[in-house]
């Protein structure tokens, strides 16, 4: 069994519909990226999976638990719990900014698993070092570069020990030299076999970092495969379009 | 003017000034939660609870705090059956005023700060697991009492001021002895007394909130 399963999700905005029939699998240690035209249902699709949006039909199965069955919502309680396996980054990083970045990391330990002081103290810490910004632990978020807000975004999802992170456009509000510290945190947490699924428009990091590729457009999923299958051999007219028009940026 | 003369004005004016702080003290400490109360309820899912709150912040700001003032001291007794309960002593009545009145400004401001704080505030507590309560309480009233500071500190100073709405429903205040002294002794020297002891309010609160200010910011 695959670690999550998603099945014929479907959502709308009003009449719009945003996600028609999407199904896909992923398995442990999976980085999954996700490429795709904007407005193609690609961040939507991602944010359902923690239920930051509600899906209006289909299914999501998380480590043989049903998040959504059939469109129908397991309890608050479940799916509290199932949505405790996964960590979310953001484009907008989504720091607090009244607090500092090592009580940024502490909160959720601190509230939600009542964790002993000492015990997410020196875990924020070793995660800060790991990020690569221990020397930040006591500045507030405002103090920061984008990518440094990033870095800490990611170790602060990190904290809760996620078994799975999803990463939305985590660094499309980024310039490229600050793309690159954020990417180089990504691609570590990929060789230590940490399961991703990453929303993103660096086809670079998604072509070199993921084992697995998924192109969506216009709320479908249009094609899907190895990154060389996706990159090199390319099936589809729209995804030959895509890559074309982004190789060309 | 000697020191006897003048101490003998500044004296009871002093005396009246007790009053002023004590209905500034009430009505803030009262207010401010009571606003906040107010802002949850505007934003509360059922319908009729938002309705009432907005309905109430719509009349307590349309109508001059003065009519409300007359209203709660002389106006209360007067309603039939009820009327007889609610012969309250002035400077309670008038208290209870400034309350309602000033919670319904606190509410419009906490509102605004509400607004003012990204969604995305939300769902980062909401994906680390954090529940509705500990998202208000330790993600949201923190930046938005920041934000909110700024007009919290003007409404302040328009609480001082207004609390000389007190000379019109009788309660001896401020205004009041500078008032019976200027008459008494037909000089202009005790209304510029009184808004020396006004300004040194006005500008203790700036202090105050200027030290709040700094304290909190994340910035």
């Amino acid at each position: 069994m695959s670690f999550i399963e998603v099945r014929n999700l479907q959502k709308s905005f009003g009449s719009l519909e945003v996600l028609k029939d999407i199904s896909f699998d992923v398995e442990q240690n999976d980085v999954l990226a996700i490429i795709g035209p904007s407005g193609s249902g690609k961040s939507t699709m991602l944010r359902s999976l923690i239920q930051l949006e509600q899906v209006g039909g289909g299914s999501i199965l998380v480590d043989g638990d049903y998040l959504v069955n059939n469109g129908v919502y397991t309890s608050p309680a479940d799916s509290k719990k199932i949505n405790a396996k996964m960590g979310m980054v953001f484009q907008q990083f989504n720091l607090f900014p009244h607090l500092t970045v090592k009580q940024n990391l502490e909160l959720a330990p601190k509230l939600v698993k009542k964790e002993k002081a000492k015990e997410y103290s020196n875990r924020a810490i070793e995660l800060l070092d790991k990020v690569g910004l221990a020397s930040k632990a006591d500045e507030f978020p405002s103090r920061l570069s984008g990518g440094q807000k990033q870095r800490v975004a990611i170790a602060r999802a990190l904290m809760m020990n996620p078994e799975i992170l999803l990463f939305d456009e985590p660094t499309s509000a980024l310039d490229p030299q600050l793309t690159k510290e954020v990417l180089h945190v990504m691609k570590n947490l990929a060789e230590e076999h940490m399961t991703m699924i990453v929303v993103t428009h660096e086809m670079e990091f998604a072509s070199s970092v993921a084992n697995r590729v998924i192109f969506m457009d216009d709320g479908m999923i249009v094609e899907s495969g190895s990154p060389d299958e996706i990159f090199k051999t390319p099936k589809e007219q729209r995804t030959k379009q895509f890559l074309n028009y982004e190789m060309n940026e | 003017m000697t020191y006897e003369y003048f101490m003998s004005m500044l004296i009871p004016m002093l005396e009246g000034a007790k009053a002023t702080v004590l209905l500034f003290v009430l009505a803030i400490v009262l207010s401010i939660p009571l606003g906040f109360l107010l802002t949850l309820a505007v934003r509360s899912s059922i319908k009729p609870i938002s309705f009432l709150a907005q309905t109430y912040i719509y009349v307590m700001r349309g109508t001059p705090l003065l009519l409300q003032l007359l209203f709660f001291v002389f106006g209360l007794p007067l309603l039939p059956v009820i009327g007889e309960y609610l012969v309250l002593d002035r400077f309670v009545a008038a208290t209870l005023a400034f309350i309602l009145n000033y919670a319904a400004y606190f509410a419009e401001i906490f509102r605004g700060g509400l607004l003012s704080i990204d969604k995305g505030q939300y769902e980062a507590s909401q994906v680390l697991g954090l529940s509705k309560w500990q998202t208000t309480v330790r993600v949201i009233l923190p930046q938005m009492f920041r934000v909110t500071l700024p007009p919290i500190a003007n409404e302040s100073v328009s609480l001082v001021k207004d609390t000389a709405l007190l000379y019109a429903v009788a309660v001896p205040e401020l205004l009041h002895y500078a008032q019976t002294v200027v008459n008494r002794d037909f000089t202009i020297i005790p209304f510029f007394i009184a808004a020396g002891i006004y300004l040194l309010i006005a500008f203790g609160l700036t202090v105050v909130f200027k030290y709040l200010e700094r304290k909190l910011q994340y910035d």
